[in-house]
């Protein structure tokens, strides 16, 4: 597998929605450094076990938006994006995780008191661990 | 995107079984995979694509000529690998690739080799000696290498081990690769489904439930597990139950019931392609 993308069998999110994000993170991250290539539309669907129509609509997406650009006979290439835009990613992601965390907990009926103090208890733990509050 | 084939209204009657009405088309860049039980017509569908069997009603067209037209040209576009090979029993691998690859202008002897190789697959050896999965890869290298647009394949990966289906794989994603060529194949293997295919065509003894494409049918349908016993009204849409957990094919409609009759989801998840297909085809 060339790409770290991990399709979701629980979420109702289309599936080319899903690779579109993924590979955004991936850019947003690093992961994918302006100029890389990205793997053909055939090889990505075979390894992400799903269709040529699925990831050709998440390319045109992603092209449509900037992030990828593709040049003919030659494949598909990380564009160069503005550091605004690659942080506007890191924050959509980050919030996402946070909705579908809370989610959770509200489909266990926490209230948000409740959901507060988990937060704090695992932000705690993790400061011990040294891995937050750098 | 270009059309390679197309059927329309197609419809065969052999004894007892009725093939069709069925449409389908085919694109450039894409494979479909014919899926059904056995005997729902796959082969016989291959079978008229290539004008080996005369359908009763409905017309074919490859490379935008009807396949029953006096002039063959067509032929030269298609190549069909049927699941057995007639009158090769006598012949060795080079004397089959001999005969062959003159009939096609667009023949690949390096991509030939290649095949060969990869398989291992003995070329002085009588068809006839060969192992069942043998005779299946010197068939496929015989059948792809002809470099036709369109490729007819009649269940691959049969009799094949593990790593032979890998390397088949391979071959076959690069050879898409253009987006100028398509593939039709009927398979019984979950992998050639899952890792090749774009759209399904799916048959049940003769009749055509669809084609779909693949991201439709991978949330066609949904299983929830719920916390309490289930209501005894059905679902929204719901097409099986079993304890406490149920699949559906409404998946908003059954959000909005759950929500209203306050009851709790455990958990929640698409039924993978296999599980679909099953469901599709007991119908």
């Amino acid at each position: 597998m060339e790409l770290p993308i991990r399709l979701s069998k629980t979420s109702r999110e289309p599936i080319y929605h899903q690779i579109e994000n993924q590979i955004k993170a991936l850019i947003a991250g690093g992961y994918l450094q302006t100029g890389s290539p990205l793997p053909s539309i055939r090889l990505l669907a075979k390894d992400l076990e799903t269709s040529v129509i699925t990831i050709r609509r998440a390319y045109q997406n992603l092209e449509y938006q900037g992030f990828i650009q593709t040049e003919q006979g030659k494949g598909t290439f990380v564009a160069e994006i503005a550091k605004e835009k690659k942080q506007q990613v890191k924050i959509t992601s980050v919030y996402q995780a946070f909705e579908n965390a809370l989610d959770v907990a509200i489909s266990y009926e926490y209230t948000v008191e409740q959901i507060k103090e988990i937060f704090e208890e695992v932000l705690e733990s993790r400061s011990h661990k040294g891995d937050a509050n750098k | 995107m270009k059309t390679l084939a197309e059927i329309r209204q197609i419809q065969k009657q052999v004894d007892e079984f009725t093939l069709g009405p069925l449409d389908l088309t085919v694109e450039a860049g894409t494979i479909t995979a014919l899926v059904g039980n056995n005997g729902s017509g796959k082969s016989t569908l291959l079978k008229l694509m290539m004008n080996l069997a005369k359908a009763d009603t409905g017309n074919i067209k490859i490379a935008n000529t009807l396949v029953n037209d006096p002039e063959e040209e067509w032929k030269t576009h298609i190549a069909y690998q049927p699941q057995t090979m007639i009158g090769w029993d006598a012949f060795t691998g080079k004397a089959l690739r001999d005969f062959i690859a003159p009939l096609y202008p667009a023949w690949d002897d390096e991509l030939f080799n290649q095949l060969i190789q990869a398989f291992s697959i003995p070329l002085n050896k009588r068809f006839a000696k060969l192992s069942q999965g043998m005779q299946r890869k010197l068939s496929l290298a015989l059948t792809i290498s002809r470099n036709t647009s369109i490729l007819l394949l009649d269940e691959p990966t049969a009799f094949m081990d593990i790593s032979s289906k890998q390397k088949l794989m391979q071959f076959l994603t690069e050879w898409m690769e253009s987006g100028e060529r398509a593939i039709v194949m009927s398979t019984h293997q979950v992998d050639d489904i899952t890792k090749l295919a774009d759209y399904l065509c799916v048959l049940q003894d003769g009749n055509w439930k669809g084609t779909y494409e693949k991201e439709t049918m991978q949330h066609m349908y949904w299983q929830y597990w719920m916390r309490d016993a289930l209501p005894s009204e059905p679902f929204p849409g719901e097409v099986s139950r079993e304890g406490k957990q149920f699949i559906t094919n409404k998946p908003e409609a059954t959000e909005t019931y759950l929500d209203e009759h306050q009851l709790s989801i455990v958990n929640q998840q698409t039924l993978d392609l296999e599980a679909t297909l099953t469901l599709l085809l007991n119908k």
